[in-house]
């Protein structure tokens, strides 16, 4: 067992957790944050991005103590309120999911490559989201999504 | 009826915001206080008898509160249809994957550590692998009496029993139409060739998950990944032995189907656990557990043979399907993969034909549905067979196929009566889209797939629509979204029906003991059916409130009409919507509840059809095949929202790509061996083609506003149009998915040495 901290979606938490513990499962069940979702388990699908100090991951393949003073950001942490991210409320209105298992990997890997690159090009969007699975789309419209908030296209 | 307003409107799904901001609570994220974590332990071996298991160190670990065997249960086996798979394996395992020992405890590494204690000695027997090698008398038995399962696999549906003293045969289907013999005799020309498709999985992202917990008052309350809750609800007080009443299925979200969320999994198995140790219990799979214990799609050989006479008319079809069922037949619904039989003579005009199609036990993963069970495998085969006959015979595949088409007024092979038949129109909007005939550069090829499906029509239907005094209505199923966006649609239904905004109509799916009768997700019956009775609950409430509005203006209900939200009396007095509700609201009218069912009666008389071109580049040095675009043709009706069926289309071909191309569910020796996402590859954002879809719509369709079924239509040309376009491309022809760099290398290599 081992005491760690962490920022996570901009509040401060401290908890005793097993070495072993996968971040994952330490956001999911510790924090009770279950909007981060695991599909794979071995970091192939990104159902489980969420964004360490910026950069995206998959919380199913990092520990938890790895996560010791950094900041995580989370599915949670993106609308303020009831006012959506851009890219949620994309997704919505672009057909960006069907299920929605994927969607909060695939929100959080989308907004690490709007933070890096605020304005990418179709094959941009293509070659980042690689790896992010998702078995509803075809991805045709994940894109699209993308594309509609980089460009400031959604919202009444 | 009303102004057209919210049907073809592309809204977005109305239960997005729960989805994009992480709020929406799938099987996986149950949270119970007290709740223990369900693991199982597996059964190594393909084939062999429990001699003894121990349990007695793993009983001692701290925090483990259940270890359950065989023993423990009732002798129950569970199952869609038949009822062959014990919940957990008693005396015998059948495949590697099968669940031996199950244990609950305060923490999933617990759980784990426990099974790791129990010791379980085998005896290893006799396994088969093949369903051609099952089929043989000397072939070691999985099952020894089936016929004492529920709905047996014997006798047989529809024909002679040759199988019968194969107990290795699940089921077997015999469709005869016509006299082959004279068919045949009538051919010019006669080809025969085999086809064989090895498994997939359906690839949701979520793999299976449940959660159980016993009330004080002894109710069970159920969450599980399943489409199709009430039949899950029916299943679940079986395998309990308890009334229907007695136990709850609570709506999740549904993190992908496909087909492949239609059966208990572990769900039965939670509620033993959560009995034996008195408290909550969640079960979620591992993909692993997915890949190797799930319940894929059947790996089909398929042999066909077709005469034809030398200008290219079909005289007869004969087709053979073994599909391979696993170890078990519990997943499917049926006796029989219902869409492989249907598919099996493509949609052409066949005046003599016979299909049989048997499905096998052998000591694998037991198989299970996948967006249009079975068709993808065949159509794989009649669309490649329809090429090399075309070819042969020195017909364009185009020309060949617009020659045997089924037109208005031929019965189908099945013996159906389609009206309004648009096959001809979808391919030949295929076939202009794709540029068919224009010239290609070196290595390019196309290749066409057809493929025929009729709107679901099965089961009940129900809806229950509230208007309360603030304009809302709310509307009450029982049908799971598994991510079509069925609330979504359904809610346009009632919107277009009220001539209400969609943000007016709130979609709650109801729990078991809230919900009416609902068959579900399945067949492409959702919109269909769950549609009709949608619409009879909004007809029921827009009655109501005329009925309403006569009575504040003093007269008949028959004089007065509702446009445009005013109620208009014949006499030209009329009432906005507004003070109807609030006169309504006054006189105690709201809120206001009406319901709606709707009953598979007949049979629908319109059918469906998709039509593709792919369009290929081989690398004539390495195979590689590089799918540059494809275009997708569909015979719609009324597409009530663009956006959702655009969506359906999208997935499913990327789907249907992904099994031309990527996919095989590998299994040696009876144990899958692509065991996780990494290598098992399903396709990612990098693989997509360029995509024209084209819509050929008629407002025929059996579903509410004339709409038809879109949901399994798209994925099940790819296969076949990828491989005809590689044959095009550079002349090397696969009779076996997938469609990989090292078999066209393969087939170009042997071309050279043949030349």
């Amino acid at each position: 067992m081992r005491n760690i901290q962490m920022q996570v979606n901009g509040k401060a938490v401290a908890r005793e957790v097993p070495d072993q513990r996968l971040l994952v499962d330490f956001l999911r069940y510790d924090l009770g944050l279950t909007g981060t979702k695991e599909g794979c388990s071995v970091g192939v699908c990104g159902a489980c991005t969420v964004l360490l100090d910026g950069q995206p991951v998959s919380s199913c393949i990092v520990l938890a103590v790895m996560a010791e003073g950094c900041e995580i950001t989370t599915i949670e942490g993106l609308a303020e309120g009831d006012r959506l991210h851009p890219l949620q409320q994309a997704f919505i209105e672009y057909g960006g999911f069907q299920c929605g298992i994927c969607t909060p990997g695939q929100i959080m890997a989308s907004k690490a490559l709007l933070d890096a690159n605020p304005h990418p090009t179709r094959e941009q969007i293509r070659e980042w989201m690689m790896g992010n699975l998702c078995r509803c789309t075809g991805y045709y419209k994940i894109i699209e999504s993308i594309q509609a908030a980089a460009e400031g296209k959604t919202g009444p | 009826m009303g102004i057209l307003r919210s049907i073809g409107q592309a809204a977005g799904h109305v239960e997005g915001p729960a989805k994009v901001t992480g709020r929406a609570r799938y099987s996986a994220d149950i949270l119970l206080p007290g709740m223990l974590w369900g693991k199982t332990l597996r059964s190594p071996f393909p084939h062999a008898r429990i001699v003894s298991i121990d349990l007695s160190a793993a009983r001692e670990l701290p925090g483990v509160h259940a270890v359950l065997t065989a023993a423990d249960l009732p002798e129950v086996r569970i199952g869609r249809f038949l009822r062959d798979i014990p919940v957990l394996a008693r005396d015998r395992v059948r495949f590697i994957g099968e669940k031996v020992v199950t244990v609950a405890a305060e923490t999933p590494e617990a759980a784990e550590d426990a099974l790791r204690l129990v010791e379980v000695e085998y005896e290893e027997l006799p396994a088969v692998f093949d369903p051609l090698e099952a089929m043989r008398a000397e072939a070691p038995r999985l099952h020894e009496h089936p016929e004492t399962y529920e709905h047996p696999p014997i006798p047989p549906i529809g024909g002679d029993s040759r199988f019968h003293p194969f107990a290795n045969v699940c089921s077997q289907n015999f469709f005869r139409r016509g006299d082959l013999k004279l068919g045949f005799t009538a051919a010019e020309r006669t080809f025969e060739h085999t086809f064989f498709v090895p498994p997939v999985h359906q690839g949701y992202i979520e793999p299976h998950a449940c959660a159980a917990a016993i009330g004080a008052d002894g109710k069970i309350d159920i969450w599980l990944s399943n489409k199709t809750p009430f039949i899950a609800r029916n299943q679940l007080a079986l395998a309990f032995g308890v009334a229907e009443d007695r136990v709850r299925v609570n709506p999740t979200a549904i993190g992908g189907d496909f087909g492949g969320k239609g059966s208990l999994m572990d769900s039965a198995l939670c509620y033993f656990l959560a009995r034996a140790s008195g408290r909550p219990v969640k079960m979620v799979m591992t993909y692993t557990e997915e890949l190797t214990a799930g319940n894929p799609r059947h790996a089909a050989l398929v042999t066909l043979r077709t005469g034809v006479t030398r200008d290219g008319r079909i005289t007869a079809h004969q087709a053979k399907l073994v599909f391979n069922c696993g170890a078990y037949g519990a997943f499917i619904p049926l006796h029989f993969v219902h869409g492989g039989v249907h598919a099996a003579s493509g949609p052409y005009r066949v005046p003599h034909m016979e299909i049989e199609a048997l499905r096998v036990y052998t000591n694998t993963v037991p198989r299970g549905h996948y967006r249009a069970p079975g068709a993808p495998q065949t159509t794989f085969a009649v669309e490649s067979h329809m090429d090399m006959i075309a070819r042969e015979l020195g017909i364009d595949p185009l020309e060949f196929r617009l020659r045997n088409v089924l037109i208005d007024g031929d019965e189908s092979p099945m013996g159906e009566r389609w009206q309004h038949v648009r096959c001809r129109e979808t391919l030949m909007a295929a076939a202009e889209a794709a540029a068919w005939g224009s010239p290609k550069p070196p290595n390019v090829g196309r290749g066409i797939g057809i493929y025929e499906r009729a709107t679901g029509a099965f089961g009940t239907s129900s809806a229950t629509l509230t208007i309360d005094a603030d304009s809302k209505l709310t509307l009450l199923t029982g049908a799971a979204d598994t991510g079509t966006g069925s609330y979504t649609v359904l809610g346009q239904v009632v919107a277009e029906e009220l001539q209400a905004p969609l943000s007016d109509v709130i979609v709650i799916q109801g729990d078991t003991d809230t919900a009416e009768w609902e068959d579900g997700a399945g067949g492409s019956r959702l919109t269909h059916m769950a549609g009709r009775a949608t619409l009879t609950a909004a007809r029921e409430v827009s009655s109501a409130l005329i009925a309403l509005a006569a009575r504040r203006l003093g007269c008949a209900p028959d004089q007065v009409q509702m446009r445009d939200r005013r109620f208009i009396a014949s006499d030209g007095r009329e009432l906005d919507w507004d003070s109807l509700l609030s006169w309504a609201a006054e006189h105690e009218a709201l809120p206001l509840t009406r319901s709606g069912s709707y009953v598979a009666g007949h049979p629908v008389e319109v059918t469906c059809y998709a039509a593709q071109v792919a369009e290929v580049e081989v690398d004539p040095e390495t195979g590689q095949v590089r799918l540059r675009r494809i275009v997708t043709a569909h015979d719609v009706g009324t597409v009530i929202n663009p956006l959702t069926h655009q969506g359906q289309i999208e997935g499913g071909l990327v789907q249907g790509i992904g099994q031309a191309m990527t996919e095989h569910l590998q299994v040696r020796d009876g144990a899958v061996t692509t065991a996780h996402l990494g290598d098992y590859k399903l396709p990612t954002a990098m693989d997509i083609p360029e995509l024209s879809t084209v819509l050929v719509e008629s407002k025929t369709g059996p579903g509410p506003f004339a709409g038809k079924a879109i949901g399994e239509m798209s994925n099940v040309p790819p296969p076949a149009a990828v491989a005809n376009a590689v044959f095009d491309a550079v002349g090397v022809r696969l009779m076996d998915l997938p469609v990989t760099a090292e078999k066209v290398y393969a087939g170009l290599r042997a071309k050279e040495n043949r030349q």
